[in-house]
């Protein structure tokens, strides 16, 4: 849905209460444009000298009952307005996450994490402003600009009105023309100072390597340069500030100094009254605000209206990987894997990663994928997780094209762990058990300890109750794999387990540890492991050798070692020759 | 108990150092105490101009309004009065705006240079206390609010508490009886707005918190989608943020409630004084003792109190985030640098220009003993000598004190016991800058600026010259693959690296390191991350750079330093066993089982 429908949806659901709120604020300023009048009032009975303390009192509670009036409904109506403003951010936010979810990797991969979340940020908010302070503001600007006209017209003298209001009729125009300015100059002098702050971190980061080489005095002349350009860009923005708030008051005060002029003429020639003389300065004194709001306003929606075509752009992309139209069910699933003639060209490319792949991994066995970086191996694993889509009869599980099963079907069968080991920003416990939050907690403690990672969070401040940080940032580069591992091994009912390189972190004794457990669970399980270390294939069954996409060798170690091709040159360099006689 | 006693201790020493550290910040505002003279100057007129406004109606009424026989030009001259004034505050409000900030930037920019060199000067130890995100805010936020203090907090004090004074002093002159009433309102609004003040600011950063794990959800869920799909756990994740987002716009809500029923509260408070003033100012009238246009001076002049009272309780909060930052930077400029330059440094002296550093690179330990802390010793009675040019390596498991070695040698720590020197002379006698101009170090985690390939390899030192960069990069193996970036030598890198692979970051380093041209050349798992095939390449340029300098190496990958004139292995902060690889391999010991361990299966190394 687009988010423009989204919005008349909203609206219209909602009518009646922004009806309600609309009309609050409109009988407000009915009451509002009440107080110059009483003022106007009171001061010719005093004039007159026909006043008494009882008709003082009288006006003075007059005022107060105004006045409490337009408090009252004005409260009210923006309340109103600006909680439905944050009730549709709050629908929009959730609209927006559903959508992402739904969205595939090849996404993810084009858009970076920053400038999705400027939609979130920037867009949601944008919209939100102008549908609350937007929508408050234009009615209140709209409902006291008409109200004090037509009083200022009919109780006070039309061309005092219309002399008066030239020079303030001027505020919108500067409003809309020097606000957008004020945001570029103000955006830029955000991006220095991250500038700043960026050459601040990658120096503090860095800071071995500048002490080891004596460069401090170099970092302190570049910090130098970006502390200079911040000051002389927050200079910009003060120029166009300083004239933005010397501007509005003084066009005000031209209109005021019109209408004390030409005010007091007609007092003198008895065209108007002393009492609405001083109405009629009051009045002047409130037409600058709506005036100022018209130029906010116009500003927020055209700030608005970007927002809705880039959140339109993104609501609009389709999901890549979906369900077929009729899924093959009720298979009873051996974790049998078969790959034919596999070839496979990243969407929007033309040299084919994989080319020509043929193998079948038997259920129960363990296969092991080797090459050096870029050989393929993941793009392989995430066609058989359906990161991507493979062509169509290519991968085949227990003889079925993955293509034909449901999404939630192919994914409950595998449990993956990935190459950087990506854990939430949760408790330990809750990343393990991330697919079986209802899990108890023995199994998440069998999976920890087949994980070689028991010991680890026993260690930890909380057990398995630590909170790891943002995307585990408090565990080492291998705990955080173990845990992955974990997370993985604890779906017991799933039939094919994929390691992308998922030892790599992990030092040689822990790594022949986890090789052991994973030696006894899969008999239930076929086991992928893809891996630079070779160390970490010694239990496979079958070895395929990839290089620039295609399967250049395979069999066994041993096989492979006599072959004497790719494999057994990356086996010396890991070796340093030592067994190459083997 | 002695520890906390201490520990009192400790902290009395820095509340009276961060009294020390508000007087160094004040220390930056001295010099443009003149230019903020002239600021207050401009502000007094400002608001004096401010104040004469209702004043110049009132006597257009009073003198010239309500009299028997009015005349026009007097009104007129007053308007045009009134015009002038309007003009003559504004600008004066314009100027004082323009050279607060001009004087407010630089005093924060000083701040900002001052305390970023100082940063840079500090010892390692302070580094491994102290998270970088921490000193970032010290560099970029709390700097700035300190200049808040200057900039907001000292121009409202004096802006707003001469504008109360000056409307006070207006209306005592009017009527000082009905100047008396008025007043009453002062500490209502006083009251008031302090009460919403902290209510408000409390919403606002329970707002904000709940934004933050909004947004850092919603961000981590962006980057991890892949793990969710493949988890299948959409709905949980669904529900999750359902939850977060509930509850940011509850406080939300919240908030612009609290914010609307401050705002209504103040306007209604407005009225109610206006009403005040036509209630006691009427009577006055009435009794002849004041005129109309004194009245409508009164009113004026009560709805004047409202703003600057309620900027006042504002900048009371800025005043004190100004303290709590200005505590934090004086906490940071008030430590000292751990390791520092001998009082009397040892000159060394560049034979000919073919040696420019003036010592041969023997490095030797003598009975070395290190710990981080008081009672932790990492490194126990460490004793090794490198000869010139020799290449050796350490092994040994993560946390046996191998990178401890390294950061020793560079004497990013004193040592508590033994002595470290090079070609016989200590490292604590050299100037730190001329020690480190001996050496360069390799890490495994590549540090990239952002700036061009060039600008990283030279690390922006004007006094290297664009063929040294060259060639620096063509002997570590970089050149082809610099070549092959767009822009090639000028190419861009960007932030973290981002648009190079782990081996081209790594031949990067090595060029860095050798533009350097180091006598002493220090490897610390510079070859940890990278596969195989990249690494091979690694290690062609690794011969190419060592040669002719003494290398220290310390390796995760054995193959590194199978080639070593002699491998150190390290067990919890000793050296267990030294030899080269074939003598180490037949004495079958640790070594021996580690790079049994490596091979990779389990039937080769029964064979081997």
């Amino acid at each position: 849905m687009s988010p423009t429908e989204l919005i008349r949806e909203f609206l219209l659901k909602r009518k009646w209460s922004y009806a309600l709120g609309i009309g609050a604020i409109g009988v407000a300023e009915f009451f509002q444009v009440r107080i110059p009048h009483i003022l106007g009032d009171f001061i010719n009975r005093l004039k007159g000298g026909v006043a008494t303390e009882h008709v003082i009192l009288g006006f003075a509670l007059e005022l107060v009952i105004a006045a409490a009036g337009y408090v009252f409904l004005f409260g009210l109506g923006q309340t109103r307005i600006g909680r439905l403003g944050r009730v549709m951010e709050f629908e929009m936010r959730q609209t927006l996450f559903g959508h992402w979810q739904t969205l595939s990797t090849r996404y993810f991969q084009q858009h970076s994490v920053g400038d999705l979340l400027n939609h979130t940020l920037n867009d949601v908010t944008a919209i939100r402003q102008a549908m609350s302070m937007g929508l408050n503001q234009i009615s209140q600007a709209l409902f006291l600009f008409v109200a004090t006209l037509y009083m200022t017209i009919r109780t006070i003298n039309l061309r005092l009105t219309l002399f008066s209001l030239i020079p303030i009729l001027f505020i919108p125009v500067v409003i809309a023309i020097i606000r957008p300015q004020v945001r570029t100059r103000s955006r830029r002098v955000q991006e220095a100072l991250s500038d700043m702050s960026e050459l601040a971190e990658e120096s503090f980061q860095a800071i071995r390597l500048i002490k080891a080489s004596s460069n401090e005095p170099i970092e302190v002349e570049r910090f130098r340069r970006k502390t200079q350009a911040v000051v002389e860009r927050q200079m910009h923005l003060v120029r166009i500030n300083t004239l933005f708030q010397a501007l509005v008051p003084l066009l005000s005060g031209m209109g005021f100094t019109v209408g004390l002029v030409y005010g007091g003429w007609l007092v003198i020639h008895g065209h108007i009254s002393l009492g609405s003389f001083v109405a009629f300065t009051v009045y002047l004194s409130m037409l600058v605000q709506p005036l100022m709001q018209f130029g906010i306003v116009i500003n927020l929606f055209q700030n608005a209206s970007a927002s809705m075509i880039r959140i339109q752009v993104l609501l609009a992309v389709p999901p890549e990987i979906t369900d077929p139209q009729e899924p093959v069910t009720d298979v009873s699933w051996t974790g049998a894997v078969t790959v034919r003639n596999l070839t496979f060209a990243y969407p929007d490319t033309e040299q084919p990663i994989l080319s020509n792949l043929s193998f079948t991994v038997p259920a129960g066995t363990t296969l092991g994928i080797v090459g050096r970086t870029g050989a393929g191996k993941t793009t392989l694993l995430n066609l058989m997780v359906r990161d991507y889509d493979p062509p169509a009869g290519t991968i085949m599980m227990d003889g079925i094209d993955i293509r034909s099963m449901r999404l939630s079907d192919l994914r409950h069968l595998i449990a993956y762990v990935p190459q950087d080991g990506f854990l939430f920003s949760t408790t330990v416990g809750e990343n393990i058990a991330f697919s079986q939050p209802t899990v108890d907690p023995e199994a998440v403690e069998e999976a920890a300890v087949q994980a070689q990672i028991w010991d680890t969070i026993c260690a930890m401040p909380e057990g398995i109750q630590t909170e790891i940080g943002e995307r585990g940032i408090m565990l080492s580069g291998g705990q955080r794999q173990r845990t992955a591992i974990a997370r993985a091994l604890i779906k017991s009912d799933a039939r094919l387990l994929i390691l992308d390189d998922s030892l790599s972190a992990v030092d040689t004794v822990t790594e022949t540890e986890i090789l052991r457990v994973l030696k006894k669970v899969r008999g239930q399980k076929t086991t992928i492991i893809a891996a630079h270390r070779l160390s970490a294939l010694r239990d496979a069954d079958h070895i395929i050798v990839l290089d620039h996409g295609a399967i250049v060798e395979q069999g066994v170690h041993r096989d492979l070692i006599w072959q004497d091709g790719l494999y057994a040159a990356l086996y010396r360099i890991q070796t340093g020759g030592e067994v190459a006689h083997a | 108990m002695p520890k906390i006693d201490e520990w009192d201790e400790r902290r009395e020493a820095r509340m009276s150092d961060s009294a020390t550290a508000m007087r160094r910040l004040v220390g930056y505002a001295r010099p443009h105490l003149r230019e903020f003279l002239v600021v207050v100057a401009l502000v007094l007129v400002y608001i004096v101009t401010q104040v004469m406004q209702p004043w110049l109606v009132k006597i257009v009424i009073d003198q010239d309004l309500i009299v028997r026989h009015p005349h026009f030009r007097a009104v007129l001259t007053i308007g045009l009065l009134y015009l002038g004034i309007t003009i003559i505050g504004l600008f004066a409000n314009f100027t004082q705006n323009r050279k607060l900030q001009w004087m407010g930037q630089r005093i924060v920019r000083d701040i900002r240079n001052d305390l970023f060199t100082h940063i840079e000067s500090l010892s390692m130890r302070f580094f491994d206390t102290h998270e970088t995100g921490r000193l970032i805010t010290n560099v970029s936020s709390d700097t700035n609010q300190v200049s808040q203090f200057f900039t907001s907090f000292l121009l409202s004090l004096i802006q707003d508490g001469a504008s109360v004074l000056f409307v006070m002093g207006a209306m005592l002159l009017l009527d000082w009886r009905i100047a008396l009433v008025s007043f009453v309102v002062i500490p209502v609004i006083v009251l008031i707005s302090a009460l919403f003040r902290k209510k408000l600011r409390d919403n606002y950063r329970y707002t904000r918190t709940r934004y933050s794990r909004l947004i850092g959800y919603t961000a981590e869920n962006l980057g991890g989608m892949r793990i969710t799909q493949i988890f299948h756990q959409h709905d949980k994740q669904m529900r999750q943020h359902t939850a977060l987002n509930q509850r940011y716009t509850a406080g939300n809500i919240n908030e612009y409630r609290w914010s609307v029923l401050f705002n209504r509260t103040f306007s209604a408070l407005g009225n109610l004084s206006v009403a005040l003033m036509m209630w006691v100012g009427g009577e006055a009238v009435l009794h002849r003792t004041i005129q109309v246009g004194v009245l409508y001076a009164f009113i004026s002049y009560i709805q004047q109190f409202f703003n600057p009272i309620n900027s006042l309780t504002q900048n009371w909060n800025t005043l004190q985030t100004s303290m709590i930052s200005a505590e934090r930077i004086g906490g940071v400029l008030l430590t000292e640098p751990e390791v520092v330059d001998p009082s009397d440094p040892v000159e060394i002296v560049p034979a000919d220009a073919r040696d420019p550093w003036g010592v041969k690179g023997e490095v030797r330990f003598d009975h070395v003993s290190f710990g981080y802390g008081p009672d932790q010793e990492v490194l126990h009675d460490i004793s090794f000598s490198v000869p010139p040019q020799a290449f050796v390596g350490f092994v040994g498991e993560t946390g046996a004190g191998k990178s401890t070695l390294m950061g020793l040698l560079t004497r990013f720590y004193d040592i508590q016991a033994g002595s470290i020197t090079i070609d016989g002379i200590d490292v604590r006698d050299f100037r730190q800058a001329d020690l480190h101009r001996l050496m360069a170090i390799v890490q495994q985690e590549v540090n990239l600026f952002s700036g061009t390939v060039a600008d990283n390899i030279r690390l922006f030192r004007p006094d290297i010259s664009d063929a040294v960069v060259r060639e620096a990069a063509q002997t570590a193996g970089a050149d082809a693959f610099i070549r092959a970036l767009p822009g090639g030598y000028d190419a861009p890198i960007r932030a973290k690296g981002a648009n190079l692979s782990l081996g081209q970051r790594q031949l990067l380093a090595f060029a860095r390191a050798l533009a350097l041209n180091p006598k002493v050349l220090i490897l610390d798992e510079a070859t940890a991350s990278l596969d195989s095939a990249t690494e091979m390449i690694l290690q062609e340029g690794l011969t190419r750079i060592a040669a002719g300098r003494t290398t220290l190496v310390i390796a995760h990958r054995l193959s590194t330093i199978r080639e070593a004139d002699v491998i150190y292995v390290m067990d919890h902060g000793r050296i267990i066993e030294r030899g080269n690889h074939v003598e180490l391999m037949a004495k079958g010991g640790y070594y021996a089982r580690l790079v049994r361990q490596s091979a990779p299966t389990e039937r080769l190394h029964q064979q081997a």
